[in-house]
């Protein structure tokens, strides 16, 4: 049980952004215990008081993680139980409550405090400047589109960092594999995917046998990719090529 | 052009002639254009839900194309049900019903103060709304829910291969049932536009204006003697939104960062919406409470009194109805947004009994999330 709940504190933690001395969390808990001190109407106290504690109890309570782990047999997500407790909505409400009389004192306040303990979202590395109406790297869409088929279906191998991307565009074109081989704690296990991705040196003869089991009709390599011997040798022939990649097709399977 | 008009019809004005239906059952008082909006796209998702996830689970082949068939026809015929309330209660109320007002939201009744607070609060959505179209965000699991959307636009097929393969596969259910991607999915073939624009460009633009649509109608109720402090409590949970990233997991991050996932919808407008329907239902408890005390000391005629309370009832029954929309909407977004809705249905069941001193509060609530048990119930059949 003991082992359970400092999960559940680790997931917390996590969640927070404790580790990066993020304190958004402690705005909302100020404002949850002033509620308790101060909220007089029924509902809002039991909506915005006893709610968002009970939330933060079960959170941790052994047995309840326990039921909900077994229940959806998944325990990735038990972090969503966090999102019942409504952050900004208490915090925003303890807000305006508690700087009703001093409204523009409190808004700019607020504002401060909100932004030095958050994180502002669009500082995030995960958000980039958008290069096309797909929101895909342009490069990915070259690629894509250069093997997109007009009708029918096309197999192509192409490097992980475009792997999240291509179907994105088209889902003509199918993968020997996809995301599932990125993602370390999965486990998956690809005999393709190990040729392609994890031999420091491609091994051209092997690979090319996997890829013709796999009807790969385009392999798409990054230009830096060492390989011991060019595929042009093994019946491909360099379709095209972009500013990072090359596409090579398999004849022989077009043939 | 036809896209844009595409999109004007089957993301506001479908759902705002939809929203006239539930509505009708709703107290007038709490009728206004917002409102329309949200209890129609309420409606339209349980719709939606109620007809794509048996094509999903028992049609073989086209399966997409035919529940949007179907669908399209339910959703046009239940607008048309709208607009006919709508002029029927009209011609009833000659002309006098104030079903298409903004609420009491009126501009020309607040001070400079306010004025300026809105119209940041206005900035700030607008800054979000402009980031959402000019800026890309990467996230692993598009690779799944943006390539069902666009693999069911393609090859009219709902879940039948692997998203990040193209490979056939048996089916997932625990994603199955959560046809969020498929709504995107049709959405995209009626304006006849990519999928994954309309995921990253189109679904920001509807659904960041619809959740801070809920929490203006949450600070409605909150301040509903002091609407000054509305729009700061509308800044103040902007800020949270922009500056909420203090980790991948919170719903401030999902909701700018993956507004277009179902999961993001519902940590964002279903459970905002759920204490919504909570506040509507149950603080306007309290006031009937008070208004029936007052009538029962004045005893004012019987039959009145009556009749009073009869409309009362039916305008509370709208909102339950809602309340079952929203529930029904969470099984859209996702399959634990379903445990998540109704664990927060219990707590809140367990304090509103608490603090109304009232029995039937769980029993009531629990009824709502009926719909949840059949979904659960259906996710423990086609897992096994």
């Amino acid at each position: 049980m003991w082992g359970i709940f400092l999960e559940s504190l680790v997931i917390f933690q996590n969640y927070v952004g404790y580790h990066q001395n993020k304190f958004l969390f402690g705005i909302f808990l100020f404002f949850l215990l002033y509620l308790w001190l101060k909220e007089k109407n029924k509902v809002c106290r039991a909506l915005f008081v006893y709610v968002p504690t009970v939330v933060l109890v079960l959170f941790f309570c052994p047995i309840f993680r326990k039921v909900f782990v077994a229940l959806l047999d998944d325990a990735e997500t038990y972090y969503r139980l966090l999102w019942l407790l409504q952050m900004s909505m208490v915090s925003a409400y303890g807000a305006v409550k508690l700087c009703s009389k001093h409204r523009k004192i409190g808004l700019v306040v607020m504002t401060i405090a909100v932004i030095a303990c958050g994180s502002y979202v669009y500082q995030s590395e995960h958000i980039t400047k958008a290069e096309n109406w797909y929101h895909l790297p342009e490069e990915a869409v070259e690629v894509a589109e250069l093997i997109d088929p007009e009708e029918g279906r096309v197999m192509a191998i192409v490097p992980s960092d475009l792997i999240y991307y291509i179907r994105q565009y088209s889902s003509r074109i199918n993968m020997p594999y996809g995301r599932e081989m990125l993602i370390a704690r999965w486990d998956y296990y690809n005999d393709i995917y190990e040729a392609m991705e994890e031999a420091e040196v491609i091994e051209t003869t092997s690979f090319v046998e996997l890829t013709r089991s796999y009807g790969c009709n385009y392999v798409v390599l990054k230009k830096d990719r060492e390989i011991e011997e060019p595929l042009t040798e093994y019946g491909f022939t360099l379709y095209a090529q972009t500013e990072n990649y090359l596409i090579y097709q398999d004849m022989e399977l077009s043939k | 052009m036809t896209q844009v008009i595409s999109f004007i019809f089957w993301l506001l004005v479908v759902p705002f002639c939809i929203g006239l239906v539930p509505v009708k059952c709703i107290a007038e008082k709490k009728r206004n254009l917002g409102v329309i909006l949200l209890a129609g796209y309420l409606l339209m998702w349980a719709v939606f839900e109620v007809i794509t996830i048996p094509a999903v689970v028992w049609i073989q082949y086209h399966n997409f194309s035919i529940a949007m068939n179907i669908f399209m026809v339910v959703a046009v015929l239940l607008a048309v049900a709208g607009i006919v309330l709508w002029y029927m209660e009209g011609k009833k109320n000659e002309g006098k019903t104030n079903w298409l007002g903004l609420g009491n939201l009126k501009w020309s009744e607040m001070s400079l103060e306010t004025k300026i607070e809105w119209f940041l609060l206005f900035a700030l959505v607008g800054f979000q709304l402009y980031m959402s179209v000019t800026r890309a965000s990467f996230d692993g699991d598009d690779a799944y829910y943006v390539v069902q959307s666009l693999m069911a636009q393609q090859n009219d097929a709902m879940y039948k291969n692997l998203p990040y393969t193209g490979r056939s596969a048996d089916l997932d259910v625990r994603h199955a049932l959560a046809v969020f991607p498929m709504w995107v999915a049709f959405v995209s073939v009626k304006a006849d536009l990519h999928a994954t624009i309309v995921s990253h460009v189109i679904m920001p633009l509807v659904l960041i204006p619809l959740s801070y649509l809920v929490y203006y109608e949450i600070s409605k109720v909150l301040f509903a003697d002091k609407r000054e402090n509305r729009p700061i409590f509308m800044i103040i949970m902007g800020l949270f939104q922009l500056f909420g990233n203090v980790s991948i997991y919170t719903n401030e991050t999902f909701f700018l960062t993956r507004t277009w996932q179902g999961k993001a919808v519902a940590g964002s407008f279903v459970i905002p919406m759920i204490f919504l329907m909570l506040f509507w239902i149950f603080d306007n408890d309290l006031k009937k409470e008070k208004i029936e005390e007052k009538e029962a000391a004045q005893a004012t005629g019987a039959e009145k009194k009556a009749q009073k309370e009869r409309k009362k009832q039916a305008q509370n029954i709208g909102l339950w109805i809602m309340l079952v929309c929203v529930n029904m909407t969470a099984g859209v977004c996702s399959s634990i947004a379903v445990f998540l809705v109704t664990i927060l249905l219990g707590i809140a069941a367990f304090c509103l009994m608490l603090v109304k001193r009232d029995w039937k509060v769980p029993v009531k609530l629990g009824l709502t999330c009926i719909p949840n048990a059949f979904y659960v119930l259906l996710y423990l059949i086609l897992s096994r």
